[in-house]
């Protein structure tokens, strides 16, 4: 009798210890370790207002008005809706209802208000500089009375700088903010922060106001993330592979053949926001001459990079900006592209004649030019492939390599004549910040200074009142700058992200630039 | 003894003053400002001139390093320009990871680099001599990174007994302090082993041997205290080095410390935290050789003689 009582006893005692085990399982399921791409390692605070550079958990801690798709183009989030006056000189917001912020306070116009006040603090509020003043309609409608159109708002609004803080914490915490304690509308609360080790997010139940480009209307499907920032990518790989995380964010092309030789792992690839380039600096000889700098941009065999120095992934680049930009899409004309028979033609025509060597000469002068590159292997050996392509068409340069953090300040002296050089930016005005009269030596490296150009610029810049005109004007810039060769276009890479399958599920189709809080939304931690 | 380090740490004073100066001056006449690093793309070009002010950049070098001085003195390390956060902070987050890491690599190099050395020594020329000598040569002579790249595929990937990176637990510090470890032991068995076998040649270890103590005793007891004091001098002048030279593991490893965080500070320009970590590194080398230095004259008198 009393065997029993204990036999039954104990058996209770284990079913429930085993429910409880399992229950304990269940839950570390849906805890997912990320580790973040290797350029924003070290970000040392999540105050979007004051910070000079983000990660990846700012755009999961917080949300923004504007959302943004893999093609670039606009959506809601927490905005539901948005009107632009004709003349570009108004524009009226109508907010989502019902959000929240992590520590209650509600989202509402006021909030706006309150918010773009603080961000004119920001080095960056430049972003927001156009604003005039912020009008609150009601609740949920705000207009923003303009000082000069700026259809570049909705980019603007979709930028991570952009990210809306909660201004009442946000005053009474002061540099803590972001640092020990953050509150946004975001899907994820912060739970724990180590600048340059991990950061810890734990899901927001209460969150039903995602991007309406992720499938997901409810809280996120993870439940704990742990952002983990290493620097080296050898020890990140290892890591994934080892089972320790379940994701990089972002992983070296010389990784991918490795990684894609494992089981488990899957590697998903999107559009990149680089471009690899080589300015030429148009007030140095013999590049003054707009043959010669056309000969040389024309030197340059794309497509032989991409596939020998890159593998194949990732794209050619044509004109200066990243393919997937509307002002990309410009006339097959102004287009650069590999053309040897072009090239040797100009440089016959511009007077350089080639020699017994195969090096070109005028007056008895070599074609000799200086070719700058940055210390890092991957531009070094971008660099070499570069010079050897020049010297098929006869010009003979030579290599010198400069310290990353100290190239910029070489480039100020405006010494350079050609360089190897890439830049990051998914928006048309990176021409203005490259090829504007105003920047000379850095960052613009082709000391381009011309008055038309600087025209078409002032009209792209300032001068379009709305989406459509911008994208006119600066597609009409952006071509006028290729005409004059003051750069060569060479490759666009992909952004690769690895994950581990067994682990984890991801949404079928990607609508976003990068894996941001719209992907994570929708991602699943498999039991 | 105690004359001799007041002393000691007076003389600290002036050097302290010429390294703030060098270190000042070096960053600031490097080509590069931390306002490149500030400016976003789209920034308007007069925000430049804005910040410069803002930062107190376009003043004259002496008095920026006047200013500089004045708060250092009172504590006050600055705010970091790319950073935004106050440099007391940062390097407060770094300095525990690089203690710990630093540390024990310290004394895992002492204890093993001087455990060789003494067995080395005692069958000195004979096989174990050699092949202990050998072993250490390899083991200082792989670059660090890639120690620890195959010490993470060994211990890590194949036996899964340590995490591969972070500084989570203490079991995730193993690897890195054995990265570290193994080099400086070749420095220190090497040493300890030469100068073992020099004073084992002196004349009163001949008299200890005629007095007929045992050979143990003699090595352990007389030979090895002896031979310390340059083995002493060594790890006390690593003690900067250990805190500041760790960078290449600490990036292989993922680790936070003082190391990561110049690095980082350099790339950026970011003047108040790569002057504070440089300083924390020097301070760092100056206390260590002063600590090297009274141990010293603690374990030898006529050192202590010389500058009474």
């Amino acid at each position: 009798m009393k065997s029993l009582a204990l036999r039954k006893t104990l058996a209770a005692a284990g079913i429930s210890l085993a429910a409880l085990l399992a229950n304990h399982g269940a839950s570390l399921a849906q805890e997912a370790v990320f580790v973040i791409a290797t350029n924003e390692v070290g970000a040392p605070t999540y105050n979007p207002i004051k910070a000079s550079n983000l990660n990846i958990a700012t755009t999961l801690l917080f949300d923004r008005l504007v959302s943004q798709d893999a093609d670039l183009s606009f959506h809601p989030w927490l905005a539901e809706s948005w009107e632009e006056a004709p003349d570009g000189m108004s524009w009226i917001f109508h907010l989502k209802k019902g959000v929240k912020f992590h520590n209650g306070e509600p989202f509402n116009a006021e909030t706006i208000a309150k918010w773009l006040e603080l961000f004119k603090a920001s080095e960056n509020a430049y972003m927001t500089k156009a604003i005039a003043k912020v009008e609150v309609i009601d609740d949920a409608t705000v207009k923003f009375v303009m000082s000069n159109p700026e259809p570049n708002l909705l980019y603007n609004f979709s930028s991570s700088y952009l990210s809306i803080i909660e201004p009442k914490s946000f005053v009474e915490l002061g540099d803590n903010y972001g640092v020990t304690e953050v509150y946004g509308t975001g899907p994820f609360k912060l739970e724990s922060f180590v600048v340059g080790q991990e950061t810890v997010l734990v899901r927001n139940d209460d969150y039903a106001w995602a991007s309406p480009l992720a499938k997901n209307r409810g809280p996120a499907k993870i439940a704990k993330l742990t952002l983990r920032e290493i620097a080296e990518d050898s020890t990140a790989f290892l890591e994934l592979k080892s089972g320790g995380v379940d994701m990089l964010l972002g992983v070296p092309t010389d990784f991918l053949t490795e990684i894609k030789a494992q089981d488990n792992l899957e590697v998903l690839t999107l559009p990149g926001q680089d471009v690899a380039y080589m300015p030429i600096n148009v007030t140095k000889e013999p590049f003054t001459d707009i043959k010669v700098r056309e000969a040389a941009a024309k030197a340059i065999n794309q497509k032989e990079i991409l596939d020998s120095v890159y593998g194949g992934v990732g794209e050619v680049a044509n004109t200066f900006l990243i393919s997937a930009l509307p002002e990309a899409d410009i006339d097959a004309k102004y287009k650069i592209s590999y053309d040897p028979d072009r090239s040797n033609a100009l440089l016959d025509e511009a007077g350089w004649a080639k020699g017994a060597d195969g090096i070109r000469a005028k007056d008895g002068k070599p074609l000799k030019v200086s070719l700058w590159t940055q210390s890092d292997s991957s531009f070094r050996r971008l660099t070499e492939v570069v010079q050897a392509e020049l010297k098929a068409v006869g010009i003979d340069s030579e290599i010198t390599t400069f310290d990353s953090s100290s190239i910029r300040d070489q480039y100020k002296s405006g010494n350079q004549q050609l360089a190897i050089r890439s830049y990051n930016w998914d928006n048309a005005d990176i021409i203005d910040w490259f090829f504007g009269g105003d920047r000379l030596g850095y960052p613009n490296v082709s000391m381009f200074n011309d008055p038309k150009a600087e025209e078409l610029r002032a009209k792209a810049m300032t001068g379009s009142k709305n989406m459509a005109e911008r994208i006119q004007n600066f597609k009409a810039y952006h071509e006028y700058v290729l005409s004059q060769f003051p750069m060569a276009p060479i490759y666009q890479p992909v952004t690769s992200v690895s994950y581990n399958k067994d682990r984890l599920v991801l949404p079928a189709e990607i609508h976003a630039p990068s894996v941001g809080a719209t992907v994570i939304m929708d991602i699943e931690v498999k039991e | 003894m105690l004359a001799y380090a007041i002393r000691r740490i007076l003389m600290l004073v002036p050097v302290f003053l010429a390294v703030s100066v060098i270190i000042f001056l070096i960053l600031h006449l490097l080509p590069g400002d931390p306002i490149d690093n500030l400016l976003k793309v789209g920034a308007p070009v007069e925000q430049r001139t804005e910040m410069m002010a803002r930062y107190g950049l376009d003043r004259p070098l002496p008095v920026q390093y006047a200013i500089w001085l004045g708060k250092l003195l009172t504590g006050d390390l600055g705010t970091a320009i790319v950073a935004r956060r106050p440099v007391a902070d940062l390097i407060g987050q770094a300095l525990p990871h690089s203690l710990a890491l630093g540390g024990l690599a310290l004394l895992f190099s002492s204890v093993v680099g001087i455990l060789l050395g003494f067995v080395a020594a005692l069958n000195r020329d004979r096989f174990l001599d050699r092949a202990i000598m050998g072993g250490v040569l390899l083991g200082s002579t792989l670059p660090s990174f890639w120690l620890g790249l195959l010490l993470i595929l060994a211990f890590s990937v194949q036996l899964g007994w340590f995490p591969v990176s972070g500084a989570r637990s203490w079991s995730s510090l193993v690897l890195p302090v054995l990265t570290i470890g193994l080099g400086g032991t070749a420095l220190v068995a090497r040493i300890t082993r030469v100068s073992m076998i020099d004073v084992a040649s002196r004349d009163f270890v001949m008299l200890l041997h005629a007095k007929g103590l045992s050979p143990l005793r003699i090595q352990l007891r007389h030979v090895l205290r002896h031979a310390l004091i340059p083995v002493v001098t060594i790890l006390a002048l690593r003690i900067g080095w250990i805190l500041g030279g760790a960078v290449t593991v600490e990036v292989v490893f993922a680790r936070p410390g003082l190391g990561t965080l110049l690095i980082k500070a350099l790339n950026q320009h970011d003047y108040p935290v790569v002057q504070a970590s440089l300083l924390m590194l020097a301070m760092a080398v100056m206390l260590g050789t002063l600590f090297g230095d009274l141990l010293q004259a603690a374990m030898d008198p006529r050192v202590r003689g010389a500058l009474a």
